[in-house]
């Protein structure tokens, strides 16, 4: 019968289709490392270096989105990735809460040694950091007129701000989870107070940064969550000043940001020498102009013009890791409430 | 039991058997999940689940969208039914025809072209702002309730307009007319008599445009944010965005016990809404356009904006994927159709966008031939076993929230016997042949239920084999049938997304998936492009539809 002979083609075409190349490399990690970042970098360098392996990037979310797919993915027993490249300090506890990743071996990432100790965990033999940098508010210089600037974060309370500001959700985004951590470090037990007040001035809370930066830069509003170097990549990319950090009271967020081995990996040599690859001069000097971040690497040269425009924040907050390990799914549910007006 | 009954019963086992293992059995390890904690059987996990406050927002915004979804589409749709019933003007069957189009137009295209045609840098916005000299978009619809219900409403709109068209134009015009003569004015006649027969029809109407708004899932989730999310979305973003399997168990089992609540009222009731008096003759109708009658014009109030909310997203989509400035600055230009499906996108949709329109073809074509077996199967065990029982077993699949079903096999698909499929896209596959062979049954059962058995009978006095009696004289006659369901099948395998969404995972992607994801990292061009692709794809599909079939599907409703 035709019909049966085409539906054993279009069943064959499909398992075909579905079929893996020879040897890869497979790597979670958030869109805009891809977008932005170095991946492309990253890639050819370890593409020549062993010869016959094709790296993949995969990355369709932001990164709390892909480590919860990740996490997914182990518990179901589905094929996933060899690394995971982007889980931030604030959600290391849950990556190792479920034995995501596969002890290091450390000797086998010599570029290890120029990452300084500040940036590594105590006792941690499981992931290795490749940048950090802070989280800020950025403004746009020609939409917000000057005097609505928030000074501090009782001032993006002002109702002339209405529908103004972009945030990201924590549950799917890791600055966004940084906006609520710094929050709780900056208002303590009233910080779900200070959210039912935010909420009518922003305009929408997208499930990653990537979409916050794009409506941002589309000027769909003036004031986003973003990081504390955008004034260098505004500086930088669009020649102007146009793009401002902000850093109310002088706060911005720590994050760093780790990668590690998945431990359903059949590939834990290749996958620790894309470590070392990510760690190496040439990929951590492209960091700071691609994802507009700060270079792990301690011995990688800032260009002048980065150095110059990017702003540390005088005040520096970040929430003790136990802390933020023990409390996270409380404060997750109670934000979610506060979301949706409970 | 006679030999002739136990070879049907055999027949009906076949289908039974095939949806027990891909169909009650993964549902049944959902309500495990939902109910079971360490092999126990307990509510706690629902009563926790009910408990939080995020969840009863969920199922409150449902219930809340669905509802004034339903009362939009019934304020935009009963007047376009009454146009089309009472008036003649060019181009009449063309606007009746289009009123089929939503039915297979994929929600993320609808999705795309809202954000497309009324963000707050879409085409309305720009073109109120230049028109009127603002600084700022005038229309805010986007990030809030409105966005989700207009998109519904334009979504089941056209299905109000049909309804009231079907069963508004067999209505017998006598009825009327005896009114008018007896002294009753216009309205009069249209309160006592006109409207009083149409209830039914619009009540039908209504109640199916509130299921399909309740079980929405790519509108919602695509205009939503996170601020504005249904059960149905809940669901997804619980199994595949935050991973908290217990509470996506329990959750899903209260979304299963809705879905097959609402279905069952839906066609329980269907069967009480039947049209009073189907009349000799039609419906007269006037012109729409007269010189003695310049009121009529009024109707372009109506038409106008109508137009505009119609036609505006979809043909946002298709100018957008050309008029787009590619980065060089040039437009009209094919960029975006190239970016769309260059492996640079890849990263992004977790699989090659060549890939992804791959296997949606495939897919497809695979759960198109399913779904015909597997309709046959079902209506040849129907035919000859006259049982409510086994009818609601058998067709239970269109009671199923889609989300749930994959959900459903998502867990199955981890263990024997499905595991023990060769590597492909069989869970989606089994996902789209669930979903669409009821509507492979409901358009050949009616049409084998009319075949007069004394052919077959003769077949078999004539020495045929039973199978050879069906080879040779029922499917022939049922061709027609056939192809107009597997053409439909296919074009709503194609923008099916939800239980795609469920079941992708790294290089299974699909066309309505690859839109989301260029759409929510906000890349229009080349989402635009993609749902070009996909709207081509499916109207080829619909074509062949119409040409073969003649749209029997939708007279016998």
């Amino acid at each position: 019968m035709r019909l049966a002979s085409l539906l054993c083609i279009a069943l064959v075409l499909s398992a075909a289709s579905v079929r893996t190349a020879a040897e890869q490399l497979t790597v979670y990690t958030y869109d805009s490392f891809v977008a932005w970042g170095p991946a492309q970098a990253i890639k050819e360098t370890f593409e020549e270096t062993h010869p016959g392996v094709e790296l993949v990037w995969i990355a369709p979310g932001d990164s709390s989105e892909m480590l919860s797919r990740l996490i997914g993915e182990l518990q179901l027993g589905l094929p996933t990735a060899d690394v995971f490249l982007g889980v931030a300090d604030v959600e290391l506890h849950r990556a190792l809460a479920h034995e995501v990743f596969l002890p290091l071996h450390a000797e086998r990432i010599s570029n290890l040694q120029y990452v300084p100790q500040r940036l590594r965990l105590e006792g941690d033999t499981y992931v290795v950091p490749y940048d950090h940098g802070y989280v800020t508010f950025v403004y746009d210089a020609e939409l917000l007129p000057e005097e609505l600037v928030p000074r501090t974060l009782e001032d993006l309370l002002r109702p002339e701000l209405k529908d103004k500001i972009i945030l990201q959700d924590p549950r799917t985004s890791s600055p966004g989870l940084s906006f609520l951590l710094w929050t709780i470090a900056h208002f303590g037990d009233a910080w779900d107070q200070f959210w039912r007040e935010l909420l009518p001035n922003v305009l929408t809370v997208t499930k990653g940064w990537t979409e916050s930066f794009e409506m941002f830069e589309a000027g769909e509003a003036p004031l986003v969550i973003s990081y504390s170097t955008d004034e260098a990549y505004s500086h930088i990319v669009h020649g102007d000043l146009r793009y401002r950090v902000l850093t109310p009271g002088g706060e911005g967020y720590r994050q760093v940001e780790y990668m590690g081995v998945v431990r359903t990996t059949e590939n834990t040599e290749l996958a620790h020498s894309l470590l070392d690859i990510v760690l190496s001069h040439e990929i951590q000097e492209l960091i700071p102009t691609s994802q507009w971040m700060f270079p792990a690497n301690e011995e990688a040269q800032l260009p002048e013009e980065f150095a110059e425009h990017a702003v540390i924040p005088a005040e520096s907050l970040s929430l003790d890791l136990e802390l933020v390990a023990e409390n996270l799914e409380k404060w997750i549910n109670e934000w979610q409430a506060v979301l949706v007006g409970r | 039991m006679s030999p002739r009954r136990s070879t049907s019963w055999a027949l009906a086992l076949l289908p039974l058997a095939f949806l027990a293992v891909g169909f009650f059995a993964p549902l049944w390890e959902v309500l495990r999940q939902g109910f079971q904690d360490q092999g126990r059987w307990t509510g706690d996990f629902l009563r926790t689940v009910l408990a939080d406050p995020y969840v009863r927002h969920l199922l409150s915004f449902t219930l809340q969208q669905a509802l004034l979804s339903t009362a939009l589409s019934l304020l935009l749709g009963f007047p376009l039914g009454w146009l089309l019933t009472r008036y003649s003007f060019p181009g009449r069957d063309a606007l009746r025809a289009l009123t089929l189009v939503p039915f297979v137009l994929p929600p993320i295209t609808v999705a795309l072209g809202f954000v497309l045609f009324f963000g707050h840098a879409g085409y309305m916005n720009r073109a109120l702002m230049s028109a009127l000299g603002l600084a700022e978009p005038p229309l805010r619809l986007l990030y809030s309730l409105w966005a989700i219900v207009l998109a519904h409403a334009f979504y089941n709109a056209p299905v109000v307009a049909r309804f009231v068209n079907v069963s508004w134009e067999t209505q017998d015009p006598t009825l009327t007319e005896a009114a008018r003569v007896l002294g009753a004015g216009k309205l009069r006649a249209f309160l006592t008599v006109t409207a009083p027969a149409l209830f039914p029809a619009v009540l039908s109407a209504l109640a199916l445009v509130f299921v399909l708004c309740t079980l929405s899932f790519a509108i919602p989730l695509a205009l939503g944010g996170a601020q504005y999310a249904t059960v149905e979305v809940g669901v997804y973003l619980l199994a595949r965005v935050y991973v908290d399997l217990q509470r996506t168990a329990a959750l899903a089992a209260i979304l299963l016990g809705v879905s097959l609540l609402l279905t069952y009222l839906y066609l329980r009731g269907g069967g009480l809404f039947h049209t009073l008096s189907v009349g000799e003759r039609r419906q007269p109708t006037v012109p729409l356009v007269a010189r003695r009658r310049p009121w009529r014009l009024l109707w372009l109030g109506y038409l106008l904006p109508a137009a505009l909310v119609f036609v505006g997203p979809i043909g946002a989509v298709i100018a957008d994927s050309f008029l787009r400035a590619a980065p060089g600055g040039s437009s009209p230009t094919l960029h975006w159709y190239a970016l769309a499906l260059s492996p640079d996108t890849s990263p992004f949709l977790g699989a090659s966008p060549l890939g992804s329109v791959l296997t949606s073809l495939t897919v497809g074509a695979a759960a198109t031939g399913g779904a015909l077996i597997l309709g046959i199967a079902v209506s040849a065990a129907l035919r000859t076993i006259r049982s409510r029982a086994l009818e609601t077993l058998l067709m239970a699949p269109l009671g199923v929230s889609s989300v749930v079903l994959g959900l459903a096999l998502l867990l199955a698909f981890r263990r024997p016997p499905l595991s023990l499929l060769p590597p492909g896209p069989w869970p989606l596959v089994l996902a789209h042949m669930l979903i669409v062979y009821p509507f492979v049954v409901r358009s050949i059962r009616p049409l084998w239920e009319a075949l007069d058995p004394s052919l077959v009978e003769a077949a078999r006095t004539l020495g045929a084999a039973r199978y050879t009696a069906f080879r040779s004289v029922e499917l022939p006659l049922l061709r027609s049938g056939l192809l107009v369901a597997g053409a439909l099948a296919f074009a709503l395998s194609l923008g099916e997304m939800t239980a795609a969404a469920m079941l992708s995972r790294p290089g299974l992607n699909t066309i309505p998936l690859a839109i989301y994801q260029f759409l929510s990292a906000r890349r229009f061009g080349a989402a635009s492009a993609m749902a070009t692709v996909l709207m081509i794809a499916t109207a080829v599909a619909i074509l062949i539809w119409e040409r073969l079939g003649r749209a029997a599907v939708w007279e016998q409703r």
